[in-house]
């Protein structure tokens, strides 16, 4: 049995494709700056996250829940051989806890790690840096939003990851007490 | 309620037994008097007997007296006339008065007187043929002839009167006889004169009330009758016509029953021709049930075929997962590989170059994996939709090899029923031609009736004149009953 036309075609665009790109010389794909950015969605709604921000992607990993005067905090997942805290993205930007798993996690290094969970992953986008547009901080509700991306087809917010973890450092140190301090 | 002839029965009945009553009563009268005045004539020849005897005595005594005067016999012719009458005369006289002891007793004691005169008056005369006239009168002169008669003078006036006794109660026997016959015959003709006037009055009245109301009846009934003849007159008529049409019915009946006949015997051949035609179909039907049998265990195949396709599409599809998380999980590499490509600066870049082409073969195999699961998912759509199509042929081919069985069957029984029809389409026409044969007697039947109708015509028409007629004597019957009223 041979397989469907269509689909030796497929696999030899794929195929093509990886070969091209590995032929071009490097100094062809820094003609245009680009930055990249993760688009997401959070509760619904698209936002993208700079790459530059983060340090690394994973999803469907577990998170043990722990009880935390933190309302932010979902718990503890394990990662890259260390525990890392996993903060509801949604409930950090301002929205309710998602109701869907939130199965996607962007972490990143600051003190400690921290893990930023979301519901949806929608891909990763190379996007030159024009099209990146800084935003007016008016707007409490957007106070970790400072860039907006804006596409042919797509407009979404630049969520900036230091500032939701400077958020979550806040909500740390409002956390422990007194006397510690 | 009585009948007119029992009343006029009943009424001549009284009549008959009040004419017979006084008939008995007056026979009984007149039977009274007649004998009555039977016993006044038999009283009546009692005294002439009685007289008789006293007379013959005063012939012989004068015959007696003449001779003895005369001393001629000739005189005493009398005498002998007498002697021969009188032994009679007592005797019819005993015989009358026989039921009578008084004259009995008195005619027993008037004989000896009698005999004992007559042998005086013979002894005398003797004495006058012997001894002459002196000595005879000198007898004479003793006076026992006239104390002999005086004797049988008195007992014959005694007799006398016992019988003139006798006839004034007889006469007055017949009287009173004679009137109760009188008032009998009278009072009981005027009784009788009264009772069949009364019973007339009323007979004729009852009679003619009753004969009144029945002529008044009759009246009615013959205008009824009228009427009645008058339809049946009208009904005959129509009956006469509708006869006539009956017949042009029949006739046309009868050429219709003939192209029955000539239609049965054609539908006869047909029916034996459609009978060879559907054994032949029978045939084919055959061979047809046994090609959709193989195209039922074709499409079984194909069934089976399809499901297996359908498993095989549910392998594809969970293989086809094992890729797309294959992808995912290396598109989420070659982003960590980007990030750190990113994070070590120049050093990363040809890195990062390769990890990007990674990433977008990753999507690319991704996309692809979409672009599969939804081939898989179409033919798997696809397979179910031609599995459900090829169940629904399979049912089709089943219904139609059962269709196919019944149109078998079905054939059978046309060609049993063709064969069932060519007999009767046979017996069709033999009936049909016997219809026709009864069709034609029906005809000759019909203008027979259209005949009997005519003649129910002029019957009914003569009904019509005799309850007219009936109509007219109940009118004059009516006119005689009501007359004397009226007058």
């Amino acid at each position: 049995m041979t397989a469907p036309p269509a689909v030796v075609s497929k696999a030899a665009e794929l195929r093509n494709s990886f070969d091209r790109a590995r032929a071009i010389p490097s100094s062809a794909q820094a003609v245009e700056l680009v930055e990249g950015l993760l688009s997401i969605r959070v509760s619904g709604d698209p936002y993208a996250i700079r790459i530059s921000e983060i340090s690394g992607l994973a999803n469907d990993r577990k998170v043990v829940p722990f009880s935390s005067s933190i309302p932010e905090l979902l718990g503890v997942a394990g990662i890259r051989g260390g525990l890392v805290s996993v903060y509801s993205l949604a409930a950090l930007l301002g929205y309710s806890r998602e109701a869907e798993q939130a199965r996607w996690l962007v972490l990143c290094e600051a003190e400690e790690s921290v893990g930023l969970a979301f519901s949806d992953f929608e891909g990763y986008l190379p996007v030159p840096l024009t099209q990146v547009y800084a935003t007016d901080q008016r707007d409490a509700a957007r106070a970790y939003v400072k860039h907006v991306l804006r596409t042919a087809d797509l407009v979404c917010a630049v969520v900036s990851i230091p500032d939701i973890l400077e958020l979550i450092k806040r909500r740390c140190d409002n956390s422990r007490p007194s006397k510690e301090r | 309620m009585w009948t007119f002839g029992r009343k006029i029965a009943a009424g001549f009945t009284l009549a008959f037994l009040l004419l017979v009553v006084i008939g008995a009563v007056a026979y009984r009268s007149i039977t009274s008097l007649a004998k009555t005045n039977q016993w006044v004539t038999h009283t009546y020849v009692v005294l002439d007997h009685i007289t008789e005897v006293l007379s013959l005595l005063k012939d012989a005594e004068t015959g007696q007296r003449g001779y003895i005067i005369a001393g001629d016999e000739t005189y005493l012719e009398p005498y002998r006339g007498a002697i021969d009458r009188l032994p009679k005369v007592v005797k019819e006289l005993g015989e009358l008065t026989a039921d009578n002891a008084n004259q009995q007793r008195r005619l027993d004691e008037a004989k000896p007187v009698i005999a004992e005169r007559l042998a005086l008056l013979k002894r005398m005369i003797e004495v006058r043929r012997e001894a002459g006239l002196e000595v005879a009168a000198k007898d004479i002169r003793t006076g026992e002839g006239k104390r002999l008669m005086d004797d049988l003078r008195r007992i014959m006036d005694q007799m006398d009167h016992e019988e003139r006794d006798l006839l004034r109660q007889r006469a007055d026997e017949v009287a009173a006889a004679a009137s109760v016959a009188k008032s009998t015959i009278v009072f009981g003709t005027v009784f009788c004169l009264l009772f069949v006037t009364a019973a007339g009055f009323l007979i004729t009245r009852s009679l003619s009330g009753q004969i009144g109301a029945a002529v008044r009846h009759v009246q009615s009934s013959s205008a009824e009758l009228q009427s009645a003849a008058n339809q049946q007159a009208s009904g005959a008529k129509e009956s006469s016509t509708a006869m006539t049409e009956i017949t042009t019915t029949i006739s046309e009946l009868l050429a219709t029953s003939r192209q029955i006949a000539e239609s049965a015997q054609r539908v006869a051949h047909v029916a034996e021709e459609t009978s060879s035609a559907a054994r032949a179909g029978d045939q084919t039907v055959q061979k047809t049930h046994e090609s959709v049998s193989g195209i039922k265990r074709q499409v079984d195949l194909i069934v089976t075929h399809m499901l297996d396709l359908g498993k095989k599409s549910q392998q594809i599809g969970g293989i086809l997962e094992i890729i797309n998380e294959l992808a995912e999980q290396t598109n989420i590499l070659a982003i960590n590989a980007t990030i750190e490509a990113s994070g070590a600066g120049d050093a990363g870049k040809r890195f990062g170059v390769v990890a990007d082409e990674i990433r977008k073969l990753a999507d690319r195999v991704g996309g692809s994996t979409k672009e599969i699961r939804l081939l898989i998912e179409e033919i798997r759509a696809a397979v179910n939709t031609t599995v459900m199509a090829t169940e629904g042929g399979s049912k089709a081919v089943d219904l139609g090899a059962l269709q196919f069985a019944e149109v078998t069957a079905a054939l059978r029984q046309i060609t049993e029923l063709l064969g069932t029809t060519t007999e009767a389409a046979r017996e069709i026409e033999l009936s049909t031609k016997q219809q026709a044969t009864a069709v034609a007697q029906v005809n000759a039947a019909v203008s027979d009736i259209a005949k009997a109708s005519k003649e129910t015509e002029v019957s009914a028409n003569q009904t019509l004149q005799t309850a007219g007629q009936l109509a007219g004597l109940s009118r004059e019957l009516t006119r005689l009953i009501q007359a004397p009223a009226n007058a």
